[in-house]
């Protein structure tokens, strides 16, 4: 991996953090600092503070249990190389969440490529038929709960709804993690309930 | 029945979010609308309801493993230390050369120079001297010198504690 790329890992350069300082106590000051010199229980306080919410976005955007934890994993090794960069006056768990959600967006785009590859060659021996009834199928079975239909759903609809109502996140700090304007986070927000709500129709009809 | 047209959903859910509106009136009278929005406060409950799993229960030790196996590099911090010096090196010539100093700086240079001969007699009596009246206690101050300077490189290259000295409370 270059440099240029472990740096457009890191949202505190590629995405500004646009929270303000409202002057609230910051818990995580202490152990960041104590982290910055080599103190490894500091660290460990962090990860500990923080691990679900990285561990829950990894695994709604990855959907594989294993995935989600290896890269939730290689999200804090690379804060914790990485913290001499870190603002200290942002709040910790939102940079750790920016750097594993574009851990998570390089999986995803690493997998549509060999998915496009493999989709290719699979045409070539399998018939049309039996592809579409075994989506239908699948597509029914995910219907069944909102968890089935929220894991349907496009990746950039699945993560502003996992940090909208899963982590609670206000739409300011979203942005800040996605690094778009708060307006987008609004129109987002909108486009991807209707398609939930598209996507949970056929269960309440059936 | 509300009588006027019914308002596009984005702009009745921002009202909806923000509390008041225009569009929110109009859903108070328009039964279809309430009905949008009913439906689409039960979509909100249930979103609300879903929370992140936790991780598995080995998920901090294995975190601290990799944080162990991986230290941070001493080639970024020799980096910083370069940029630092370099800045204030930068720094202290530009007050130089502003102040007119460089000329001051030159003659004081030569003058090192011309007296350095004096200079290594001076220290080399000095020694001497220092040799003949007290040379044990002169080795054992320059062997704990010396030892205290090794220690303290032995510490800076050995760098963060490992894993293994880390207590990690579940």
């Amino acid at each position: 991996m270059t440099n240029a790329h472990l740096a457009s890992l890191l949202p505190s350069i590629a995405i500004p953090m646009t929270l303000p300082d409202d002057g609230k106590s910051l818990p995580w000051k202490k152990d960041v600092v104590a982290a910055r010199r080599g103190d490894h229980s500091a660290f460990a306080s962090l990860v500990r503070s923080v691990q679900r919410p990285v561990y829950g976005l990894c695994l709604r955007l990855l959907k594989s249990d294993a995935e989600a934890s290896e890269v939730a994993q290689d999200a804090f090794l690379r804060a914790f190389q990485n913290l001499h960069r870190y603002d200290e006056g942002r709040p910790f768990d939102l940079w750790v969440i920016a750097i594993a959600r574009n851990l998570c967006l390089d999986i995803l785009r690493r997998r549509a490529k060999v998915r496009t590859e493999d989709i290719e060659e699979m045409k070539e021996v399998l018939p049309a038929g039996d592809e579409t009834q075994e989506n239908r199928a699948i597509a029914h079975e995910e219907h069944k709960s909102l968890e089935g239909a929220l894991a349907t759903l496009p990746v950039e609809d699945r993560e502003v709804l996992e940090l909208y109502y899963v982590q609670k996140r206000t739409t300011k700090e979203i942005a800040g993690v996605i690094g778009v304007a708060p307006g987008t986070i609004m129109a987002r927000l909108f486009r991807a309930r209707e398609k939930l709500r598209k996507q949970m129709a056929p269960r309440e009809l059936s | 029945m509300s009588t006027t047209q019914c308002p596009e959903l984005e702009l009745l859910f921002n009202e909806l979010s923000a509390g008041s509106g225009v569009s929110l009136e109009h859903a108070k009278s328009c039964e279809r609308c309430t009905e949008i929005l009913n439906e689409h406060r039960e979509l909100e409950r249930e979103l609300f309801r879903l929370s992140d799993p936790f991780p598995p229960s080995t998920f901090l030790h294995q975190v601290m493993a990799r944080v162990a196996a991986h230290p941070v590099s001493a080639y970024r911090e020799v980096k910083v230390g370069l940029a630092i010096m370099f800045g204030a090196f930068t720094l202290a010539l530009g007050a130089l050369v502003m102040g007119g100093g460089i000329g001051r700086m030159g003659i004081l240079a030569a003058s090192a120079v011309v007296h350095s001969q004096t200079l290594a007699v001076g220290l080399n009596s000095a020694i001497s001297t220092l040799w003949a009246a007290a040379a044990l206690p002169m080795l054992v101050s320059l062997a704990l010198v010396l030892f205290a300077a090794l220690f303290a490189l032995k510490r800076l290259m050995a760098g963060a504690p490992q894993f293994s000295e880390v207590k990690i409370s579940s």
